[in-house]
């Protein structure tokens, strides 16, 4: 559409249409709008700001050495085990309630009001609480992690039981499937979307629970990597770690978006 | 058979003191004004919901709940879209415990009845809603039931398709002929059908005639310019018409 109107616009004053065309295609707008907001920071920095300050020369400076360093890579990956390892049991346990909540009237009228008043808590509040349960370890980092994506998977997976279009049932029912078979084959995939949904929402809530917990609870992990080098004044590597969460973000959610596209090509239409 | 059903929903009374009577590979076609209760009559039979009056038998036993033997062609076509033509139409054999030999068997000689074959690996949302419907026809006949409940089969696709889709069911028909009760709205598609038409009347409903559709079998396109074909489905549009403009003008309260 967009390259429709630049066809139909007059070509501007000054400027030939070929490098109009061009500076209006998206990938060159992405990456020119990115090197002026880069610019911006160095300027900033280096005008106002001291020396450490994090600007892009300077991480970039640092940046292999920091990918390399043997104390990153570790962060890095207790960091990501954690948030898999909280995911896979929220997943576990929230698809469970959420199934439970959205088939059984009972359950849902019991759970529904904690449940949704949950996933609306934020869930770092119970950092310091967790830590009293389990210590200032890992394994209060995995509570929260699981804590805060446990009800976005369960409200998501419930919503999704819920909305199982009556005429599936009804077929199901009318070719005598048994209460067993009609859930895994018929409530289950059916909300499978909402299950994506939730994922996608859980994973981003995981990350933040992760890095807030390692803050807190200074175990080895990418938070407390950021915190450590910025008290210590080496901003610049401190920013590489935020980088690295970045890319843990965007490659869920980049997971996601490929399995939705490889194994539920019907989900999107509808 | 059905005899003496009723149904009602809280107040509303849909229908009262239906008894039918359907023979061994009888086609019985019900037709009445909308929201006459033939829909809610077709899933009674199929054990989908209870009578409130009544009671419904199939092949001698007392309908409760969906039977071995009766299956049923949705207006919705009610395909699971995650499922792949193929494994739709295996849903009712994977369910009826057919071994994998034999679904292996009988889903390509559906398809292949229904005229879908090619088409196995595509999902619903890919094929056009004629196409859905074959696929939900071969998903009901794959099973190989003895009673066919049509639920305004045709009802959700275009004019043209539609009657693609009615000789196509004919020509199937007379290749295994079985016991179908079949919904529409469509006089046409009633007469075509059925070899007696029941035409649903009244608020709640009741059988107003039943009418004897005598047109040779087989039927095809031919059918369509008999004498005959008209005199019938000039009886049941003046036996319908007068109600069907009262309901349509009806106000709802």
């Amino acid at each position: 559409m967009s390259t429709n109107q630049v066809m139909l616009e007059q070509p501007a004053a000054g400027f030939a249409p070929g490098a109009k065309r061009l500076l209006a295609s998206p990938p060159v707008l992405k990456v020119a709008a990115g090197i002026v907001l880069l610019c911006a920071w160095e300027g900033v920095v280096r005008v106002f700001a001291p020396a450490y300050v994090a600007k892009p020369t300077g991480i970039a400076r640092v940046f292999f050495s920091v990918v390399s360093n043997e104390q990153f890579l570790a962060a890095a990956g207790a960091t990501l085990w954690a948030v898999i390892q909280g995911l896979v049991i929220a997943i576990m346990l929230g698809m469970a309630v959420g199934l439970a909540m959205g088939r059984v009237t009972v359950v849902e009228r019991g759970l529904r009001y904690y449940v949704n008043s949950l996933f609306a808590t934020p869930m770092i509040a119970i950092l310091p609480l967790v830590t009293l349960w389990f210590g200032y370890n890992a394994d209060a980092r995995l509570a929260v992690i699981v804590f805060a994506a446990f009800f976005s998977i369960a409200v998501n997976t419930c919503d999704g039981a819920r909305s199982v279009p009556l005429e599936y049932l009804e077929v199901a029912r009318s070719f005598r499937a048994r209460p067993l078979s009609t859930l895994l084959d018929i409530v289950l995939p059916s909300s499978l979307p909402y299950l994506i949904a939730g994922m996608r929402l859980a994973a981003g809530r995981a990350l933040v629970a992760s890095v807030v917990a390692e803050f807190f609870i200074s175990i080895p992990g990418l938070g407390y990597y950021i915190l450590f080098n910025s008290r210590t004044f080496k901003h610049n590597e401190a920013f590489v770690a935020v980088i690295a969460l970045v890319i843990v973000g965007v490659s869920f959610e980049a997971v996601l978006n490929w399995v939705t596209r490889r194994y539920l090509p019907w989900a999107r239409r509808d | 058979m059905v005899s003496g059903a009723g149904r009602r929903f809280g107040a509303l009374e849909v229908f009262r003191e239906i008894s039918l009577e359907v023979g061994e590979r009888e086609v019985l076609v019900i037709i009445g004004p909308s929201g006459c209760g033939k829909t809610t009559l077709l899933r009674c039979i199929d054990g989908l919901i209870p009578l409130t009056a009544g009671e419904i038998r199939v092949e001698g036993d007392r309908v409760v709940t969906p039977r071995e033997g009766v299956t049923m062609v949705f207006q919705h076509f009610g395909l699971f879209p995650w499922k792949t033509v193929y494994q739709n139409v295996a849903y009712g054999l994977k369910l009826a415990g057919c071994s994998s030999s034999e679904i292996a068997e009988k889903v390509p000689k559906y398809i292949n009845l229904v005229g879908l074959s090619g088409f196995e690996d595509y999902y619903p949302y890919q094929v056009s809603g004629g196409m859905q419907q074959r696929c939900g026809l071969a998903r009901a006949l794959s099973v190989e039931p003895r009673v066919l409940l049509m639920d305004e089969p045709f009802g959700a696709v275009d004019a043209q398709t539609r009657e693609i889709l009615q000789f196509e069911l004919l020509r199937i028909w007379d290749m295994r002929p079985t016991t179908m009760v079949f919904v529409t709205h469509a006089i046409d598609e009633a007469v075509l059908m059925g070899d007696r038409v029941m035409v649903l009347k009244g608020r709640p409903s009741s059988v107003h005639e039943i009418i004897d559709v005598d047109l040779p079998r087989p039927r095809d396109r031919a059918t369509l310019s008999m004498p005959r074909f008209a005199a019938l489905r000039e009886r049941v549009w003046s036996t319908l018409m007068d109600d069907a403009r009262r309901a349509e003008f009806e106000v709802k309260r």
